[in-house]
């Protein structure tokens, strides 16, 4: 692991997709904050940058779609990572058009969300061609 | 809803009847299998899912019932279709199975199933909202672990309810809750008002019926203890609600009221408040276990306090019962034991103990003094230590969490476990500060990224490759199971293993399963794993990253003690699993049972299985089937074979140029058959080697067509074929063999179903030749399950090529298993035929069947198989 540690924020109103993300993504080898309420991690990204958001779309409240372009406007270097259970086309691609880095629809495997991850960290820290 | 639906089906279905064809009926069979498949897939699926590795929310489960309820109602519709209707019953069967699964979706158990009083020993898994988390964990360990629990009872939380309900008592607390929470009444007296409501409630007769009989059934004395709703699970409630030991069986129904009551202290109605909690409805079951006179007592805690750094167990000890030890009062005898083999035990220090509680005549408890002898004695034997120390562990593997434990040494010197709790502490929260991805960096990878989850977790210990039985009945407490395969009967030994690696094998298997019953992690798949792990090399395995670590990672293994969640105890995971426990279990097996019907089916895979079957046997039915349809064109196969083979081709299975109502085999066009035929005319394969009968007589008799007004053997052997697939009866004498397969461009539409059962000698011999064909479909890479003489094997997914070539190795098998019956008189012919066959056939099979012969033919030259 070379650098500082990469910040994560998860984001998902179903607390087990939290409970069982954090612990995966610290052991990874980063630093992971998350929330089951989107208004506190708007209120969280407001306060700190952070280098990759991975977050659901549907949510009750501000929903996925606010936060990721939020967290663009403030730091357009934040990779966003979408996750949800209505995975059609239609969000793909609109998530797609506002900047996101990849999509994983529910239900994933953590592996899948642990590759993805590594490919954005991979790019933030300029490895990628 | 479904029983509108048969009615409609039935009238719509009727007026078409007279009008439906074979080709029409062929597809709906092949429909129905193809539902059958899916349904399969999506209930292995589920159980995959069951496992950890993948993050699904309620929505799947929803979609995922949705699912299966629609596949189930086509294939229904399917058979009676097929059937004329002779399958209706089916549609009440899919209201009984599925409603309860809707309702388990929708929450909760309807209160109105939920028996009052549960047996300790009967009491579900994976239910605390029903029995409490204190039972519920019992209930586990009774039913997972098989360690030895006192007997008793759970009053549930239904009774709870019926008792507030008689009572009116549920607006009278939420009224006083109220005015506590907005600031109105302070919480002392709102506590005492509840409280007091309870203790002046009057428990409805039916209720105290059902508490009494349990009561009087069983023992005179009772621990009756709380066990609410979220106790010993994610929240601890320690001690705040209350315990009462030694109660006389007539003071039961006074007791459990008390119990109530306390779930309203101003301590737990605090902590539910600081928990936020107080939205929820609390909920309160009781336990009551029968007392155990315990001769000597104490507590377990598989961390120790004092020194969490060192990788121990910590045990205390005294005389009498366990109120000694539990609450400090006295000075105990202690014990640290090491967590890893051989379990040393490194302090014992024996106290100078001044007295022991002992049960009081009437109840409660009374202290009496030792005697100058005893007070310095230690209050149990170092061997109760060590197989405590044991228990301890396989505790805390199976529950994931560091464990403290109350145990007691009963009269006959027999040691119960009377309660496990999760064990909260400062000091192992602490921990959480270190960098796990650092620390686990250091250990030299041995494995990485191959594999599959089947069981999500972190386990460690001493390497122990299984082959044989012999290795099984030395396999120790703890060390990790490596095997080549997923053996079903390997599940003996996974309760003790701390994780299991395997070279083959499914996810969706039943060894799979087992693992998630027990909680095992589990990775499966694993090529050639056993060239890099060896006996007694200290491993850890973390399938969170699909990593296999040299060496026993402390960090890690505490690491994942102290995580917040474990995925097993959460909410969805518990859904899924109660959700699986109606769709998964297989009761009807026998097609020959009184209860194989619509009506003896008890879950969603009884109706898969049952359906299945009778659409099979509906085309097995030749003679009437053909009667249904005489325009049908029916061709006999020309063959110097003595197989009488008459063909229906649904199109592009023959040559068009064939004609009058014989075809040669070369007319053959369908790809499947021609696979088959190829196995079954290879020179060698319609054996004529000499076994010890008569073998014209048996001949005659295996291959005799039967005339039309003969017995139960009556049946034409019948291929139902197009290009690219046939359905083949073949009734070879007693033996019946069907196979269906499809050979499509894209393999992802293939399979092979494989069904042979039937024979004339006795069921020991036939179950050897069951063992036989197992041995040998399996090293083709078949699913085989054997039940007495049945054998199905399946296999799905491949390439056509690869499919062509295992129905050519059917077709020899086919020819081979004829004269199995005669050969098979002791369990060591099994590996020698098996050998012979593969012998036989070298060149056919390839690399995996090579390697089959020769475990097959070490396993002739070594010892008999069991």
């Amino acid at each position: 692991m070379n650098g500082k540690k990469l910040r994560v924020l998860v984001l998902d109103d179903e607390p087990i997709v939290c409970k069982r993300l954090k612990p995966a993504l610290e052991k990874q080898g980063y630093e992971v904050d998350a929330f089951t309420e989107s208004a506190a991690a708007m209120n969280q990204i407001r306060q700190m940058d952070y280098d990759i958001i991975i977050t659901d779309l549907k949510m009750k409240g501000v929903d996925g779609m606010q936060l990721l372009e939020e967290a663009k406007r403030r730091s357009p270097k934040t990779e966003v990572v979408v996750i949800t259970g209505f995975a059609t086309m239609e969000t793909a691609k609109e998530s797609f058009h506002k900047g996101v880095f990849d999509f994983v629809a529910k239900p994933f495997k953590l592996s899948e969300i642990q590759d993805v991850v590594s490919r954005a960290e991979a790019k933030i820290r300029g490895l990628e061609n | 809803m479904f029983s509108v639906l048969e009615k409609i089906f039935h009238r719509l279905f009727a007026r078409k009847q007279g009008l439906v064809g074979f080709p029409q009926i062929f597809e709906h069979f092949q429909e129905l299998l193809q539902d059958h498949q899916k349904a399969m897939e999506l209930m292995a699926d589920m159980g995959e899912k069951s496992g950890g590795d993948y993050i699904f929310d309620k929505k799947y489960l929803y979609d995922s019932v949705r699912d299966l309820q629609t596949l189930l109602l086509r294939m229904v519709k399917g058979l009676n279709l097929i059937a004329s209707d002779r399958y209706l019953g089916l549609y009440s069967a899919l209201d009984r199975v599925f409603f309860p699964i809707e309702s388990e979706l929708q929450g909760r158990l309807r209160p109105s199933d939920a028996p009052y009083v549960i047996p300790l020993a009967d009491a579900p898994v994976d239910s605390p909202e029903l029995t409490g988390g204190k039972a519920n964990t019992l209930a586990e360990i009774i039913h997972r672990l098989h360690l030895p629990v006192p007997n008793g009872f759970v009053i549930t939380s239904r009774a709870y309810y019926r008792f507030l309900e008689r009572n009116n008592l549920e607006d009278r607390i939420h009224t006083w809750i109220e005015s506590w929470i907005s600031g109105k009444e302070p919480l002392l007296k709102a506590s005492s008002q509840i409280r007091y409501s309870i203790l002046a409630g009057v428990i409805p007769q039916d209720l105290a019926k059902a508490i009494r009989q349990h009561a009087e059934d069983r023992g005179h004395y009772w621990a009756v203890r709380s066990s609410a709703y979220g106790e010993d699970g994610e929240l601890s409630f320690a001690g705040l609600h209350r315990t009462e030991l030694n109660v006389p069986s007539e003071q039961i129904l006074e007791t459990y009221k008390m119990v109530l009551a306390s779930l309203y202290s101003p301590e737990a109605m605090n902590y539910r408040r600081r928990m936020g909690m107080m939205g929820e409805e609390a909920t309160m079951a009781v336990l009551c276990q029968e007392m155990v006179r315990s001769q000597a007592s104490g507590v377990l805690r598989t961390i120790c306090l004092e020194s969490p750094e060192q990788d121990c167990v910590a045990i205390y000890a005294s005389f009498g019962l366990g109120r000694t030890t539990v609450e400090g009062t006295d000075a105990v005898d202690h014990y640290v034991a090491e967590k890893e083999p051989p379990y040393k035990i490194k302090i014992a220090e024996i106290a100078k103990k001044e007295r022991q509680l002992k049960p009081a005549r009437g109840g409660g408890e009374e202290a009496m003094l030792l005697s100058q002898d005893q007070q310095l004695q230690a209050a149990v034997s170092e061997e109760t230590i060590r197989s405590l120390v044991k228990w301890g562990l396989a505790l805390e593997r199976y529950f994931k969490r560091p464990q403290e434990i109350e145990w007691a040494v009963d009269p006959n010197g027999e040691c119960k476990l009377l309660q496990c709790r999760r064990l909260y502490s400062p000091e192992t929260v602490g921990e959480a500060d270190k960098d796990i991805c650092e620390s686990c960096s250091q250990y030299p990878v041995l494995v990485q990224d191959r594999g599959v989850v089947a069981h999500a977790g972190v386990g460690s210990g001493p390497v122990r490759v299984v082959q044989s039985n012999d290795d099984m009945a030395q396999f120790p407490d703890g060390a990790v199971l490596v095997t080549r395969y997923t053996a079903p009967w390997l599940a003996q030994i996974v309760p003790k293993a701390s994780a299991l690696i395997a070279e083959r094998g499914s996810v969706a298997g039943h060894l799979a399963t087992i693992t998630r019953e027990f909680r095992v992690p589990a990775l499966i798949g694993v090529d050639k794993v056993t060239d890099v792990l060896k006996d007694g090399m200290e491993i850890t395995l973390d399938t969170h990253h699909r990593v296999i670590y040299s060496g026993r990672l402390q960090e890690l293994i505490r690491y994942e003690l102290i995580q917040s969640t474990v995925f097993e105890d959460a909410p969805e995971f518990r859904h899924l699993r109660r959700i699986l426990k109606r769709v998964a279990p297989l009761h009807l097996i026998d097609p020959q049972a009184h209860d194989f019907t619509p009506e003896g089916c008890q879950s969603v895979h009884d109706m898969i299985r049952l359906i299945h079957e009778k659409a099979v046997q509906e085309l097995i039915d030749l003679p009437a089937f053909l009667k249904r349809f005489k325009g049908a064109k029916v061709w006999t196969l020309a063959s110097d074979l003595p197989i009488g083979l008459k063909i229906l081709d649904l199109g592009g299975g023959l040559d068009p140029l064939a004609e009058g109502n014989t075809v040669r085999e070369d007319e053959i066009r369908s790809l499947p058959l021609k696979g088959l035929w190829a196995g079954v005319s290879q020179p060698g394969t319609w054996s004529t080697e000499p076994v010890a009968v008569d073998i014209r007589g048996l001949m005659s008799s295996l291959t005799r067509n039967w005339d039309a007004a003969g017995t139960a053997l009556d049946g034409f052997n019948l291929a139902v074929i197009s290009d690219i697939y046939m359905n083949l009866h073949l009734r070879l004498g007693y033996h019946f063999n069907l196979i269906d397969a499809r050979m499509h461009d894209e393999a992802h539409h293939n399979h092979i179903y494989f069904r042979f059962v039937g024979g004339v000698t006795d069921i020991t011999r036939r179950s050897r030749r069951a063992q036989v064909l197992a041995d040998i479909l399996s090293d083709y890479h078949f699913k085989v399950t054997i039940k007495g003489d049945l054998v199905v094997a399946r296999i799905l997914h491949l390439p056509k090529e690869e499919i062509y070539q295992r129905l050519q190795a059917l077709g020899r098998l086919i020819g081979f298993t004829r004269q199995l019956d005669i050969q098979l008189r002791n369990d060591r012919d099994i590996a020698e035929t098996v050998a012979s066959f593969f012998h036989q056939h070298a060149e056919l099979t390839g690399a995996a069947s090579t390697e089959g012969a020769e475990n097959e033919r070490k396993k002739a030259q070594g010892s008999s198989v069991g």
